[in-house]
């Protein structure tokens, strides 16, 4: 494992955790679909808005941070004894935003009791 | 940078330049989703202009994660492949063939499991050597005969035991023996130091010749009556050395409940590297043990901060036995 690139420091990415699973809809792929929406309270606490559910966090400071590896080259076939297959750091992820309360449906408009 | 060693049949490992981490993957329920250039509330908070919309791209997402614990390095390979063809001599035939099972450095790193300067301190503390480029185990049988070259020089010069000139042993030894394998047994055996003059010497290393001469006795039968053991190692031992029992700690064993008392080999680089392993091992060598007695055979368990106390406390059961404290397996007995 190594460096990516020599420019400066390293990538710093933020990791943001859901309970459960995360669904597309309309059968369309999870690629280049649009999850969310994501915005901070006045006192820092992380708000997921995705389709109709709203999601309150919060920000964790990570006791492990994580190194994300990306696989590069790496031989087909076997070859003599020694190092091939080369992952490369591309980000540290030191902070996460935790979402683990149960989303909350947004209701826009409540009938009045009669 | 690091590495990640193992063959196909290991669990990985990752490797800094001096340290060993067990590799894991762990499972979780949650959805892990990277977004790259994410910024916390505090980040926003100090750039007053980010008041748009900004769109991020969530790079990934993962239910899984690779996680790292230290681990003791896995180095009883190291000595299984170095065992694989110990060096006789340059009068001997073997060498002549192929190089099949001869391992340069390069070929160590690939194949144990740990970092560049655990396996190089290790191959220190057992006394191999480079010779021809590769790495070697000295036969034991070819190592005691050039220690032996050596004390009978020492002897017949009467050289203090503490000052045996490098020098000197060279020139007579020289026709004998490779030079560089008397300096090998030298550098094995004893402490390098240069004097005042700057010549090299060496002071010798009583316990560790003694514990070798004791290994030379023990390996010819299955177990010695201790007594008679005792004797002949004093009269074994070069002149001006004394023997003592805890010399053969982690190398033999004392059995105090055989009438007469006995002794017999038993190195503890011969037991298995995994700790339940090893506790089965020495439970099926003896029911019960006593602290003093075990520790030696497990001290080389410990992680970084783990007591032999510790190892004990979570392998074995204790229970007392005339007064003393012993320990036994925590399996039932078949």
């Amino acid at each position: 494992l190594s460096h990516s690139g020599g420019t400066g420091a390293l990538a710093q990415w933020v990791l943001v955790e859901l309970q459960g699973e995360v669904e597309p809809r309309q059968s369309r792929d999870l690629a280049g679909s649009l999850l969310g929406d994501l915005h901070y309270t006045c006192e820092g606490i992380p708000v997921l808005i995705v389709g109709h559910h709203i999601l309150y966090g919060k920000v964790v400071q990570l006791e492990k941070p994580f190194a994300v590896l990306v696989k590069q080259g790496g031989a087909p076939q076997p070859s003599p004894p020694g190092p091939h297959g080369h992952y490369t750091v591309t980000a540290l992820i030191k902070t996460k935003l935790l979402f683990k309360t149960r989303p909350k449906p947004i209701i826009t408009h409540v009938p009045k009791k009669v | 940078s690091l590495v990640i060693r193992g063959e196909k049949d290991e669990h990985a490992v990752l490797c800094s330049k001096n340290k060993t981490y067990d590799m894991k993957i762990a499972d979780t329920s949650n959805m892990l989703l990277f977004v790259p250039g994410c910024k916390t509330p505090e980040e926003l908070n100090a750039d007053p202009s980010s008041c748009n919309i900004i769109h991020s791209q969530i790079a990934g997402f993962a239910k899984n994660y690779w996680e790292l614990r230290r681990c003791r390095p896995k180095l009883k390979k190291l000595r299984k492949l170095l065992m694989e063809d110990p060096y006789e001599g340059p009068d001997s035939r073997k060498d002549q063939t192929s190089t099949f099972s001869k391992y340069t450095t390069e070929d160590l790193l690939s194949l144990i499991q740990a970092s560049e300067e655990e396996i190089l301190h290790q191959l220190q503390v057992i006394d191999a050597c480079k010779i021809e480029g590769y790495w070697r185990i000295l036969d034991f049988d070819y190592e005691m005969k050039l220690l032996n070259h050596v004390t009978q020089l020492i002897d017949s010069e009467s050289w203090p035991l503490s000052k045996v000139p490098l020098c000197a042993c060279l020139e007579e030894l020289g026709s004998l023996e490779p030079r560089e394998m008397i300096e090998h047994i030298l550098l094995s055996y004893g402490r390098k130091y240069v004097d005042d003059a700057g010549e090299v010497f060496f002071e010798m290393r009583e316990d560790k010749i003694c514990r070798a001469i004791a290994q030379m006795l023990l390996q010819n039968a299955v177990k010695f009556n201790l007594s008679e053991f005792e004797e002949v190692w004093q009269q074994s031992v070069p002149e001006g050395m004394t023997t003592r029992l805890d010399q053969l700690q982690g190398l033999a064993l004392v059995d105090k409940s055989s009438r007469p008392e006995t002794i017999f080999l038993l190195k503890v680089e011969d037991l298995p590297e995994d700790n339940q392993e090893r506790f089965n091992s020495l439970f099926g060598i003896r029911e019960k043990w006593t602290e003093v007695d075990i520790t030696p055979y497990i001290q080389d368990l410990c992680a970084e901060k783990q007591t032999v106390g510790a190892l004990l406390t979570k392998y074995a059961r204790s229970s007392m036995l005339n007064g003393v404290k012993v320990y036994n397996s925590r399996r039932p007995t078949s």
